[in-house]
């Protein structure tokens, strides 16, 4: 299988198939997000809050990103945490250090999204 | 799509405001990253992967969202659940005289043959002890519970606790499988199951 147009090289590589080629695991500590093999590679936007602020800031900065590990079954998760409901989506942080938002849940789908950029491939 | 795991077993934190049970949620790494996204809106489960002899097991843990500021937590919230981590904390009294009323509280809303465990949690405050740890374990001796001492920010004992529980639903949930579909010809021998850590954990928190 051939991946999708327009990806870039860092993607590539670290796709098989379609799928993460690696596990993922959190960016601050050694949590294991994802198991191999488990998450199909999307590209769609989504605004996700960003997980730093910045000081004396009100309003969560959100950002624009367009590549996800969609998840379709919670359960195959291996380590993630679920937020409390805000305006209908529930966003993924690491089960171990909290560290987030990574992804959010579709509560109509049920589908789970990980952005490729806020976790790491090991 | 292939099962990934062989058992899915939904767990919940019951017990007063403020003991931690938030930080008992499964929390490992005592380097917690600290988001004000996430604080602010706060966790509502985690899902957590625990191998326990050869079997892959998919805990679901919830959180009680500050529903036991009520002193009561419905039905709902209990529904499906096969696991209770009671949660007190060993400086506060009332938090450990209120275990009896949650347990109360279970007993009327869920199923009866949830598995219940009992945690003293910041054993990490020992100058601050309200509650001996041989209170704790006579109130389980009295429930017929398992019970141990924790500390979420010490990461002492949280990760034991929820193997422990999720040990013994495992051995319950094998048990009603075998009594639904008996082996054919002859008993089945099953190995004896490894401990994971022959650690004393009921000592582990006072040496502290």
């Amino acid at each position: 299988m051939t991946a999708p147009a327009g990806i870039s090289p860092e993607i590539e590589a670290v796709l098989e198939n379609g799928l993460n080629k690696t596990a993922l695991t959190c960016l601050h500590c050694p949590s294991r997000i994802l198991n191999p093999s488990v998450g199909t590679f999307v590209q769609q936007e989504f605004a996700l809050p960003a997980m730093t602020k910045q000081k004396n800031q009100i309003i969560d900065e959100k950002h624009e990103l367009r590549e996800f590990w969609k998840v379709k079954d919670m359960f195959q998760f291996e380590n993630v945490g679920f937020s409390n409901t805000v305006d209908g989506v529930k966003y993924l942080t690491c089960a171990d250090c909290e560290m987030g938002p990574i992804g959010w849940h579709d509560l109509v789908t049920k589908e789970n999204f990980i952005a490729v950029s806020r976790v790491r491939n090991s | 799509m292939a099962k990934t795991y062989d058992y899915l077993f939904k767990l919940l934190l019951i017990g007063d405001s403020g003991v931690g049970k938030t930080c008992v949620l499964f929390r490992f790494s005592e380097d917690a990253f600290n988001t004000s996204f996430i604080s602010t809106i706060g966790i509502d489960f985690k899902i957590r992967t625990i191998e326990m002899d050869g079997k892959k097991i998919k805990l679901q843990i919830w959180d009680t969202a500050g529903q036991e500021r009520f002193r009561t937590i419905t039905t709902a919230y209990y529904r499906g659940a096969m696991g209770i981590m009671l949660v007190y904390d060993i400086t506060n009294e009332k938090s450990f005289e209120n275990i009896k009323n949650w347990i109360r509280n279970i007993e009327e809303n869920a199923s009866a043959d949830v598995e219940k465990m009992l945690l003293g949690n910041k054993c990490e405050l020992n100058e601050k002890r309200q509650v001996s740890k041989e209170r704790g374990e006579q109130l389980a001796v009295e429930y017929g519970i398992k019970f141990m001492e924790t500390s979420a920010k010490g990461s002492i004992n949280v990760e034991e606790a929820f193997y422990t529980l999720a040990r013994d639903i495992k051995a319950k949930t094998e048990k009603k499988l075998e009594a639904s579909n008996p082996p054919k010809g002859g008993h089945q021998l099953k190995p004896a199951e490894p401990q994971r850590k022959p650690t004393n954990w009921l000592s582990r928190c006072s040496l502290l």
